[in-house]
């Protein structure tokens, strides 16, 4: 009764074969959990508060709140 | 403005900052995404009991770590130079202000129309009313029409000082005896901070930069009131 030969080569080769398709994909996934957690939810910010915006009720509410210098409070035009 | 804990950009109020805000989401994913991959790689290598790790010769991954990195770097060009060029557009501005740099304050040029300019000097911590911002309050803004293009010149009388309002994705060093171009557009009203940004000497951190974005009509009544005052 002999003993298997053991594994004597091709160790780094399965190693990586096994682990480099994991860190593509998994830094693949961070690229897309970031793309869809912050990138895109930002452009729906900015596209979804221009949308809605009034520059004239929002200037007038600053206005009112005394935050400009070059203008008074007072009577809205 | 900014404000305290804040880790990314400030709200932008300008298309461009808009663009520029975009742009660095897509740079940082990029980034997120090349950080996860070598992170990953480090930790796999590390914790290995394998002792012959090290490959000498495999023309098939020298290609792909030539024509990836190669992929990723023009992903991050071209985005880039659309904004760079978007920058550098004919703008045809409405207004042109001239922002000068001293040692340690901005003046203000209007000179389009008549002649009006002002020294505009940081509010000292002790003369701030209640709400003020400390280092960032001027006693005199420079006030532009809202959503109007508006060209600002920028120099300085003496040593480099740097013209920059981060909101408005403006920056523009005032070197003497130069005059540098630059151009924005604030897409709401309000008011919005900057600071010197070139080392100017002792008072460099104490020359703030405020600009007032308020609608054409009242901005035209601000002008006649301040050539008034002059």
């Amino acid at each position: 009764m002999s003993l298997q030969k053991p594994l004597m080569r091709g160790m780094l080769g399965k190693r990586l074969r096994f682990h480099l398709p994991i860190a593509f994909s998994l830094s693949l996934l961070a690229a897309i959990a970031f793309k869809y957690a912050v990138t895109e939810p930002r452009k729906q910010a900015y596209a979804d508060f221009y949308k809605q915006y009034d520059a004239t009720k929002e200037f007038n509410a600053m206005r009112e709140a005394g935050i400009f210098e070059s203008v008074r409070t007072g009577k809205v035009k | 403005m900014a404000h305290p804990s804040q880790l990314g950009f400030q709200d932008a109020a300008s298309p461009v900052m808009e663009e520029l805000l975009h742009f660095h989401d897509h740079a940082l994913m990029i980034v997120f995404l090349i950080s996860t991959l070598v992170l990953y790689i480090i930790v796999a290598m590390v914790s290995t009991k394998l002792t012959n790790k090290y490959i000498l010769d495999s023309q098939e991954i020298e290609v792909i770590w030539t024509i990836l990195p190669a992929f990723i770097l023009i992903l991050i060009a071209l985005p880039s130079l659309r904004i760079l060029y978007l920058m550098d557009e004919i703008n045809d501005p409405h207004l042109t202000i001239k922002a000068m740099g001293h040692q340690w304050y901005w003046s203000y040029e209007y000179t389009d129309y008549e002649d009006l300019g002002f020294d505009s000097y940081m509010l000292p911590t002790q003369d701030l009313a209640p709400g003020q911002f400390r280092l960032l309050e001027a006693d005199h803004r420079m006030v532009i029409p809202v959503e109007s293009p508006i060209r600002v010149l920028v120099s300085a009388e003496d040593v480099l000082h740097s013209w920059a309002v981060p909101s408005l994705g403006v920056k523009m060093d005032a070197v003497p005896g130069r005059l540098n171009q630059t151009a924005f557009i604030a897409s709401r009203p309000g008011v919005f901070y900057g600071q010197c940004s070139e080392i100017c000497g002792a008072n460099h951190s104490f020359m703030p930069i405020v600009v007032e974005a308020v609608p054409l009509q009242y901005f035209e009544k601000w002008s006649s009131l301040m050539l008034e005052d002059t």
